[in-house]
């Protein structure tokens, strides 16, 4: 598309997503009772960054992401999309919004889905099929763009989601459980289009139950409890154990192990200890993927 | 930590687009096209078929009013079109957002740069715009069964009327009492006003789905609107008499005050004159289309006031 993202910057700054003190309270119909869905929430997402917010069913998690969609409207407090009120409708051109568990008009196609998203961001119709042939492409959806949608899988819509949520060429992409439903591959398929859209320089905010897979791709992690972000900071902060040192040695021979454990021994008097000494493991869905992969050759 | 080098000039967006609105219609009514709502017009060509097959014993020499079966062809087909426009205006609209809330998909629209409002419209014009097309073409069938019968009834009427003797200039005369019931203009003047009392009803339904969060429930408050649409005019009328001889009570009045809130949708109707064969001045069209569109402004005006705020 011609409006590359990049060529939209201009020499002021602003963060990509900015919520400050955010408070969100529900009550009920009848009881007139207060329930606090998020509680004096503060975070900022730089451009380019992609954040992983994650905590417990209920936690606020979605709560957040409304108000920042401004589909909802905070109790006090405020979200702002690069610098703009996320209640005003301008800051929307700029997201992109893969909800959770998507669905879709099922009397459409794929192809008719992107389309109908394209044209309500105002895509000039060239412009659009390109750009609707470039999203299948890259979703691995081309060879089912013309079957309706009440016809996929679950893991086939939440690609059609997935590529819907970035038809405008959003410089923002809030993403609910992407993976949400997805087999492994395309799972896989999902977190490498993350670390494209990352290179890319698109900001990415990103929520999900899975935790690996938010250690896998984001830069920094919040973590939401009841309501309120407990935690938050870069991966290296949050998970490193300060006071402990991995060193993964390709084609040691015993001989080298038991040396490497003299020398930890030597330096005892120090507090130094050896804890563990292991072969390292691949991943399960790794393993999945590389059998799968075998069997398709 | 990225740093902060960019801002973006996010693109302006207007409050209302037509653009966006026509995006929005032309998908909901492709929605309810391939929902299949158009076999309904086969069940509307079957039943003006039978009603034309109809033959009232004085269209065969006897002594009764002819133009009979011309009225109950045009009231068949009337009460049809009503019912069915009524029917997609109320179940279509009271539908689709409702639906688009429980499955999600409004959060998808209404996180691109779509105002509320142009979401509103679009849905109201694609259901409009379906029963626009419905209407139409159920105008064009009942015309052309209209014509069919008239054609065939004024044929057998000079045969018969000439056997007997009878001047041609006095056939040409008696047959053309028959012509006030056949394709006039007053027919489409007639569909024209059951659009518009779709429209109204459309604009209802719209209003109680922005606040309600049953389907059920939004066509049950509308039907109940509907009743008391077609009986309002009477009721005002009733208080007004009672009022003039003096037995005018609070509560009716309170009532009759309340009752400006609902569209008066007997105002909306000359179908019971254009069976009748009566002319339709064009001075009566401009204002029921005035009225009509002021009710329609009025429910889309509420709607959107209770649907800019609506959290999801």
């Amino acid at each position: 598309m011609s409006d590359n993202p990049k060529n939209k910057s201009t020499n002021t700054t602003h963060y990509a997503v900015e919520i400050n003190n955010l408070v969100k309270t529900y009550s009920s119909s009848f009881k007139r009772k207060k329930f606090k869905a998020v509680d004096n929430v503060s975070l900022n997402i730089s451009p380019g960054e992609v954040y992983g917010l994650i905590g417990p069913n209920g936690s606020g998690k979605s709560t957040t992401m409304k108000a920042l969609l401004g589909l909802i409207s905070p109790t006090s407090g405020h979200c702002k999309i690069f610098g703009c009120d996320s209640k005003r409708i301008d800051a929307r051109s700029e997201i992109g919004f893969l909800p959770e568990n998507p669905y879709f008009y099922k009397h459409q196609t794929a192809a008719e889905t992107l389309k109908f998203y394209g044209k309500l961001c105002g895509i000039k119709s060239k412009a659009l099929n390109e750009r609707v042939d470039e999203l299948l492409e890259l979703v691995s959806l081309n060879h089912a763009r013309n079957r309706r949608l009440a016809g996929y899988s679950k893991g086939m819509l939440q690609r059609v989601g997935l590529a819907q949520a970035l038809i405008q060429n959003p410089q923002l992409v809030i993403l609910d459980e992407p993976t949400a439903g997805v087999d492994p591959i395309g799972s896989r398929e999902i977190r490498d289009l993350i670390f494209k859209l990352k290179e890319d320089g698109v900001t990415i905010f990103l929520c999900s139950h899975l935790l690996e897979q938010v250690q896998e791709v984001c830069d920094r992690v919040g973590i939401i409890f009841e309501g309120t972000l407990v935690n938050e900071g870069t991966l290296e902060q949050l998970t490193a154990i300060q006071n402990q040192q991995e060193i993964i040695i390709e084609n040691a021979d015993q001989g080298l192990l038991e040396s490497i454990s003299e020398i930890i021994q030597k330096h005892s008097s120090s507090g130094a200890k050896l804890i563990s000494s292991n072969k390292p493991k691949s991943s399960l869905e790794t393993l999945f993927i590389n059998t799968a992969k075998s069997r398709q050759k | 930590m990225a740093t902060h080098n960019a801002q973006l000039e996010l693109k302006k967006t207007s409050f209302i687009s037509l653009n966006r609105i026509a995006v929005i219609a032309g998908h909901t009514f492709t929605q309810l096209v391939r929902m299949k709502v158009f076999y309904f017009l086969v069940a509307f060509v079957i039943l003006i078929w039978a009603t034309k097959q109809i033959i009232f014993p004085n269209e065969t020499g006897g002594s009764g009013s002819p133009e009979q079966e011309l009225r109950l062809l045009k009231s068949t087909g009337f009460a049809a079109m009503n019912i069915f426009s009524l029917l997609l205006a109320l179940a279509s609209t009271a539908l689709l957002i409702p639906k688009d809330i429980e499955d999600r998909t409004l959060y998808t629209i209404l996180c691109k740069p779509v105002p509320r409002l142009d979401y509103l419209l679009g849905k109201l014009a694609g259901v409009l715009l379906l029963i626009l097309v419905s209407l139409f073409v159920m105008d064009l069938i009942l015309s052309l069964f209209l014509h069919q019968k008239l054609s065939g009834m004024i044929a057998i009427h000079t045969e018969q009327l000439a056997a007997r003797g009878i001047p041609k200039e006095a056939i040409q005369e008696y047959l053309a009492r028959y012509e006030a019931h056949g394709v006039t203009a007053n027919i489409h003047y007639a569909t024209l006003t059951i659009f518009l009392k779709a429209m109204v009803i459309a604009s209802i339904a719209l209003l109680i789905s922005t606040f309600s969060s049953s389907t059920l429930f939004t066509i049950i408050a509308t039907l109940v609107i509907l009743i008391i649409g077609l009986i309002v005019a009477d009721a005002r009328e009733y208080v007004i008499n009672m009022a003039a001889i003096g037995q005018e009570s609070k509560l009716v009045s309170t009532a009759l005050a309340i009752s400006i809130l609902f569209p008066d949708l007997q105002f909306l109707s000359i179908e019971d004159g254009v069976i009748d064969g009566r002319t339709v001045p064009f001075s009566i069209m401009r204002q029921i289309l005035i009225i009509a569109l002021l009710y329609v402004a009025t429910y889309v005006v509420l709607s959107w006031f209770a649907f800019r705020k609506k959290e999801f």
